[in-house]
């Protein structure tokens, strides 16, 4: 039985482009995705939820400032001296019994992370939901090597067997009904009896996976915190899939950007208080995982760390975004952020959406591409607020915003685009009382043709039409302030009025 | 192997040119930084305790509270409430922990296929974090390996309540070394991927006990 | 604290903004006619025009300089400012720092300073400078409040807003749900990402509607300009109103009709 509204807002349906080279630009994807009004219902449930649990525990907290503030210290100074750090880690990591590898760009990552899966013969890897994988899109280069990649957490099997795209950093199924992981796990797990029940759905999924837990040797996973001191790795989670692959294959490769390192073991203990609030509204996610290097007898006892720069070195040199480096990925940004909750993920055009997609991605595209995700908010700044570090995401959008206009100022298309025209112009207006005034003029009598009966204006052309689509405008009064005081001051004119 | 050796140099290169204005002390930073959140606890080892119990049943954990000296007695109820036979222990448990009456598959390098076999596991635990209800395991010899206290679906832990500390920083304070490896467990495993519903024993044990030795009186 | 009237030897120098001053003149009359109430001497410097909010939170960072430098030059000698807008105030508070950090010169830096604790949203001068709760104030309706998120967020204006409202007689005032979450408005995110600005109105839309009261106000006219134009485009039987023209409003001098 189908439906086709329903199909057609079902998860895949139009698969969602996560390649910022290649995403539409923010407000055109948006447009699409606003009409899929189940998509929007599964947002704003699922962040209401999250958020909901993370006020109340945040609540409770006395000394949550206090955690913020020492948490973005923290990672201020991790930045500073994050050479020093990365190089402990190796050190200590390597004396443990791993092996420490540096990729500059997705490429030299991928590249590596092959190169050790061809030398292990693997023809099937079991991975940890990790967004820096997909940040370097390791899986298409998996299957091509023809290798089966398995993803382990529940949400991302939903969206590798529904052929979909990660929308949210911690839950990257939000945008998914039940329904339709019935749909998906009917056809792809071949059980057509399931039911939409989730205890249901989860258990499928739980036969599904144990056996590839007990029988594929090689595992792929990201870190939460890559720990200097100790050169431990420390990942964080929900199910178990972690623990899993953590423990039963022969090999682990970890992936990590450069910027997941922390100081020391001790530090964890500012770093955990305010993930799992953030990221799941707990106060500790269920579980949570330490390791250094191999331990004999116990786990994996092939061991590699691929450290990723992909562009983290350059934002790293920029004063004011260096700040985009301290996020801890736990996603409580874009579960509060109030244009989010309209589109979700997928119009961002990147694996990482909402405000933290907004300034990383951009930066790590060098401003080639995703230019219009730095303008994808209102600067209400509600992700400041509850950025468990303290990254300053509104000034950070600003100052892009400013790049990305600069990189317009040299560029031919400028005389076409009716913004930038506009702001030239309000500019030279601004910049003289008497212009202004006389813009005032000749913006109150130009736009008596528009003004109805009622006194208000409920069509314009061009950037205006932007604004009257939705919403009216009151005509411009037929007294400006200004003119109001010079008449009231003038001799004769009403003072006190 | 790889050609990371020029990796290497190039992204330790860049990483020092974007940092160059930055303090070269780092271990004096590192010891400037304020933490002004709670570092210790306030409270007396009965209410951590109760505050532990009360975590853990919020997330539906069976605990009970012994005396010292009815341990092995409280673990052999346990045992025969959970209808269980065959149970995994760690190498070090003591044997005093293992009552007769249930076979027990001590882990000296048991292979996945016979720890599937088990129903349950027993192990001690380093420590307990009272706020968020966690249990510390640091795979010492009566934790065991990792993977016994993973693969069956049934965990009875034991942990001292002289061992129960408020805060997770009084955790690290008493961890005079990082360990090597640890698991941290604050819940069964769940998921809330579909709908936020949360769904709990996705993968490892759906069935955690917790017996408190009160070892010490407030 | 009551209302007063006695000779407080205040001066405030008003700076209505170019938003105000075009689309919502009344706004400004309003504050002249509270704070002359209140026997505050208001001032208002014709030199004026734009803070550069515009500007720079559209990437236009030089010109937003040369507007904030205009600003600077114009108020160096001000008592007080005082401004209607909590969004501008915003801009002078967090962004002019950077500004005249990165662009300006060492006198221009420290005219700034100088001025800036000088520079006060309409508010927070009521409550912190004047130390007025009661502006004595009459306006019989049901009022919602939405709480601008720069007001909120980066002045941090906290109960100023509710506790003067609490004294107005003759109002009523109806929580709204969900009134720290943004309107979409955003400055040129409303037209340059239009489709979502209007489906952050639509979300915004239910909890005001939901109140059922008269007047939707607020501290920001633009806030106000999109809700409002949204009740008016539905033929709602609500409209917006600035806390400003509350507060002016007395028996004598109700609310002025708006067009």
């Amino acid at each position: 039985m189908s439906n086709p509204v329903l199909e057609g807002q079902s998860a895949g349906a139009s698969h969602p482009i996560l390649d910022p080279v290649k995403a539409p630009p923010f407000p055109e994807a948006a447009f699409t995705i606003l009409r899929n009004t189940q998509l929007r219902k599964n947002v704003a449930h699922a962040t209401d939820v999250i958020q909901g649990k993370r006020n109340k525990l945040v609540e409770e907290k006395a000394d949550w400032q206090e955690l913020r503030a020492a948490g973005s210290a923290l990672r201020n100074h991790v930045l500073e001296n994050l050479g020093h750090y990365l190089e402990q880690f190796e050190e200590r990591c390597t004396a443990a019994g791993g092996v420490v590898h540096w990729a500059r760009d997705a490429d030299e990552a991928r590249a590596i992370i092959l190169e050790i899966l061809r030398q292990e013969q693997a023809t099937e890897v079991i991975k940890i939901k990790t967004m820096t994988s997909a940040e370097i899109q390791l899986n298409p280069a998996i299957e091509a090597a023809g290798i089966k990649a398995f993803e382990t957490d529940l949400a991302e099997i939903i969206l590798q067997l529904g052929e979909d795209e990660p929308s949210h950093i911690v839950v990257p199924a939000l945008h998914v009904n039940r329904t339709q992981v019935r749909e998906i796990f009917a056809r792809r797990m071949n059980r057509p009896e399931l039911t939409d029940d989730p205890t249901e759905l989860t258990g499928a999924a739980r036969s599904f996976l144990r056996e590839k837990f007990l029988r594929v040797p090689t595992a792929i996973s990201g870190a939460n915190f890559l720990i200097a001191e100790t050169g431990s790795v420390v990942i964080v989670e929900s199910e178990g899939n972690g623990r899993m692959c953590l423990t039963l294959p022969r090999t682990m490769i970890t992936l990590a950007g450069i910027e997941k390192v922390i100081p020391r073991f001790q530090d964890l203990e500012i770093m955990l208080q305010v993930l799992a609030r953030s990221a799941t509204g707990e106060r500790m996610n269920p579980y949570s995982s330490l390791w250094t290097g191999v331990t004999p007898g116990d786990g994996p006892q092939r061991f590699h760390v691929v450290l990723l720069d992909n562009g983290r070195s350059e934002i790293l040199g920029k004063e004011r975004e260096r700040q985009t480096l301290k996020c801890i990925r736990c996603g409580a940004c874009m579960n509060t952020c109030p244009v989010y909750r309209q589109t979700g993920g997928h119009a961002y055009g990147s694996v990482y959406a909402g405000p933290i997609g907004a300034i990383l991605t951009p930066q790590l595209m060098r401003l080639e591409h995703a230019q219009t995700l730095p303008y994808a908010s209102s600067l209400c700044g509600a992700c400041y607020d509850v950025c468990p570090v303290k990254i300053n995401i509104p000034e950070i959008l600003i100052d892009l915003r400013a790049k990305v206009t600069d990189k317009e100022r040299e560029e031919e298309r400028r005389f076409f685009d009716p913004m930038y025209l506009g702001m030239i112009v309000a500019n030279f207006l601004f910049a003289s009382p008497r212009r202004f005034r006389l813009a005032q003029r000749m913006g109150r009598f130009g736009l008596r043709l528009f003004t109805r009966k009622d006194g208000w204006i409920h069509s314009l052309p061009s950037i205006g039409a932007r604004w009257t689509m939705t919403r009216d405008l009151r005509g411009l009064p037929r007294e400006t302030f200004r003119e109001w005081w010079a008449g009231r001051a003038a001799p004769g004119g009403k003072r006190g009025r | 192997m790889s050609s990371s050796g020029g990796s290497r140099e190039e992204i330790l290169g860049r990483i020092r040119r974007a940092t160059e204005s930055a303090v070269p002390d780092p271990a004096a930073s590192y010891a400037a930084l304020q933490r002004y959140y709670v570092r210790v606890g306030r409270v007396g080892v009965d209410e951590r305790v109760a505050l532990m119990i009360e975590r853990m049943r919020e997330y539906d954990a069976e605990v009970v509270e012994t005396a010292p000296e009815s341990l092995p007695e409280t673990i052999a109820a346990q045992l025969a409430a959970s209808g269980r036979h065959t149970f995994v222990a760690p190498e070090g448990l003591p044997a005093t922990w293992m009552p007769a009456g249930f076979e027990w598959m001590i882990d000296r390098g048991l292979s996945t296929g016979e720890i599937e076999k088990a129903d349950g596991v027993v192990t001690a635990a380093f420590c307990g974090i009272a706020d968020s209800g966690t249990i510390v395991l640091h795979h010492s010899a009566a934790e065991g390996r990792r993977v016994i206290s993973l693969l069956p679906d049934w965990h009875l832990c034991v942990l001292r309540a002289s061992d129960v500390v408020e805060t997770l920083p009084e955790y690290f304070a008493r961890c005079t070394k990082a360990p090597g490896l640890a698991t941290y467990i604050s819940g069964p495993s769940a998921t809330a991927d579909i709908e936020m519903t949360r769904i709990k024993g996705v993968h490892g044990p759906r069935f955690l006990h917790l017996i408190f030795v009160r070892d010490e009186r407030a | 604290m009551a209302f007063c009237n006695n000779d407080l030897s205040m001066r405030a120098s008003l700076f209505i903004t170019c938003y105000n001053d075009t689309l919502y003149p009344e706004t400004g009359r309003a504050v002249v006619r509270l704070l002359e109430r209140l026997g505050v001497e208001v001032e208002f410097r014709p030199a004026q025009t734009c803070c550069g909010q515009m500007h720079a939170n559209t990437g236009f960072r030089a010109e937003a300089y040369s507007q904030a430098k205009r600003f600077v030059r114009l108020y160096r000698d001000a008592e007080t400012v005082v401004i209607p807008s909590s969004s501008c105030v915003a801009m002078i508070r967090d962004q002019y720092p950077g500004l005249f950090e990165e662009l300006g010169n060492e006198e221009l830096r420290r005219d700034f300073a100088a001025l800036l604790p000088r520079v006060h949203e309409l508010s927070e001068f009521l409550i912190d400078t004047v130390a007025v709760e009661d502006v004595g104030a009459y306006f019989p309706h049901r009022v919602t409040y939405h709480a601008s998120c720069h007001g909120l967020r980066a002045l941090h204006l906290g109960d100023r807003p509710f506790r003067l409202l609490a004294k107005v007689r003759g109002l009523e005032q109806v929580p709204l749900a969900n009134l720290d979450r943004c309107c979409g408005f955003g400055g040129t995110f409303s037209v340059k990402n239009a489709e979502v600005s209007s489906a952050m109105l639509s979300t915004k839309l239910m909890d005001v509607l939901s109140t059922r009261a008269e007047y939707c106000t607020a501290l920001d006219n633009s806030c106000l300009m999109h809700i409002g134009g949204a009740l008016h485009r539905q033929f709602a039987a609500m409209r917006t109103v600035h806390l400003a023209e509350i507060l002016a409003s007395t028996e004598a001098t109700p609310l002025e009709a708006s067009l």
